[in-house]
């Protein structure tokens, strides 16, 4: 048992720690997403029965990254309602599909809101390579505040980019679509909408 | 055709509530207790049938790690078909067969492809994903498969599918962690049952000979389904 208690006060010391330390062989610089990896899909229930998934494919993603203190980091993602992707098979269907989902008022209505915002206020972290990033979420017009559960996946060079670094995270969060207005076909289609991101960002020359 | 009170009741309150939404949806039934009974209750009234996959509420998405786990790199099949033989008495002996066009393959690539790659022979990043021989070589490999050999119930909703999966001309047995999300009627469609599930599994490609770029693009696949199942006619 002491030796437990003792390998477990060893472990949140080790884990408080790293929580501490400054991301190693990182650049406090700018970074913008590399959009060739990079993804942001949303999904919600439909009729309880599967989970339906939406790709949002001219996403922009910039961040200023601060190694030292990655808490002081700060990110501001633009999704633009100029296309998504639902990846129906009929290529008609599809494009009627998706065009009533973007631009129907009581869906995205993207004449009126063409883009959709998150801007961080606040960056928590909680492990060695995780962390809690709050922050701002324009929908619709209306603003809130939700939170990401953030991953960082680690840097790296390419030959694409030279000297420029990349940095990798994923993210994930749920929002309630009703708190930004739109309620349609509640609880038909879910309430809850489940945010996932996964991409690399590279550092702005 | 599913004999439920609660779908009357919500096929009037929705439709009272919204023109369009038509849904009569059967409630889920979840007992720690007494799983059996939990699942019977969800597949009462079910019928044992063939079901078909409602293509326009289906998504089937590989994973694989890009840049040594700097990103997770996303595809989705967006043509992709499935027959399932549900027993609803007997779960575990239904069947289900999985085709995949993998020239279907979808990745959203953002960016210039010709620009970026000169000297390919492709058009478009996912012709090349999808007709490259070091990638799913679809020409020669015109289908992707998977056949179940087996099932076993892990849960009250729960339950492990084990089946061969034919990619790039060689069959291995992958199993799949299936949920079953539930069962419903909608009004468009009859007396037709709908069935819903999740499933994912993880799979090697270097076992299936595409040992391309590994482990710079993981060797993992990460596979996810969810999707809705229609009774034939």
């Amino acid at each position: 048992m002491r030796l437990i208690l003792s390998a477990l006060a060893l472990a949140t010391l080790i884990w408080q720690s790293s929580a501490a330390q400054p991301v190693k062989g990182v650049p406090s610089d700018s970074y913008t997403l590399e959009k060739t990896h990079a993804y942001l899909i949303f999904s919600v229930e439909h009729g309880g029965l599967s989970d339906y998934i939406v790709n949002f494919t001219d996403v922009d993603v910039d961040l200023d990254f601060n190694a030292q203190s990655p808490e002081l980091s700060k990110v501001h993602a633009v999704i633009n309602l100029t296309a998504l992707n639902t990846n129906l098979p009929d290529p008609d269907q599809k494009v009627e599909w998706e065009k009533e989902l973007l631009y129907d008022a009581k869906f995205f209505n993207a004449k009126e809101y063409a883009k959709i915002h998150f801007k961080s206020t606040s960056v928590e972290r909680t492990g060695e390579t995780t962390g809690i990033v709050t922050g701002e979420l324009h929908f619709l017009g209306v603003k809130k505040s939700v939170q990401l559960d953030v991953e960082f996946n680690g840097s790296g060079k390419s030959r694409r980019f030279g000297d420029r670094t990349l940095i990798g995270f994923n993210a994930r969060g749920s929002v309630k679509r009703s708190d930004f207005g739109m309620t349609a076909l509640i609880p038909f289609i879910g309430d809850q909408v489940d945010i996932e991101f996964s991409g690399e960002l590279v550092q702005v020359q | 055709m599913l004999k439920h009170p609660f779908i009357a009741i919500a096929v009037i309150a929705s439709t009272v509530g919204c023109g369009e939404m038509t849904n009569g949806q059967k409630p889920i039934v979840e007992s720690k207790t007494a799983p059996e009974a939990g699942l019977n209750e969800m597949l009462k009234d079910v019928a044992s049938a063939t079901y078909s996959l409602d293509k326009n509420h289906a998504f089937l998405t590989f994973k694989v790690t890009h840049a040594n786990g700097l990103s997770n790199y996303r595809m989705n099949f967006a043509k992709f078909d499935a027959k399932l033989d549900f027993n609803p008495n007997m779960p575990e002996a239904s069947k289900i067969k999985v085709t995949i066009d993998p020239t279907s393959v979808v990745t959203n690539y953002d960016g210039n492809y010709k620009a970026g790659h000169p000297r390919s022979s492709f058009e478009t990043w996912e012709e090349d994903i999808s007709r490259n021989e070091r990638w799913l070589n679809s020409d020669k490999f015109p289908e992707i498969s998977f056949v179940s050999t087996s099932a076993e119930r892990t849960g009250t909703s729960t339950g492990k599918v084990t089946g061969d999966l034919t990619l790039l001309g060689v069959s291995t047995p992958v199993t799949l962690d299936v949920t079953f999300n539930g069962a419903t009627n909608f009004q468009w469609l009859g007396d037709r049952d709908i069935l819903g599930f999740n499933a994912q599994t993880v799979f090697k490609r270097s076992e299936f000979g595409m040992g391309t770029f590994v482990p710079y693009i993981g060797d993992e696949v990460s596979v996810e389904f969810s999707g809705e199942f229609v009774q034939d006619e």
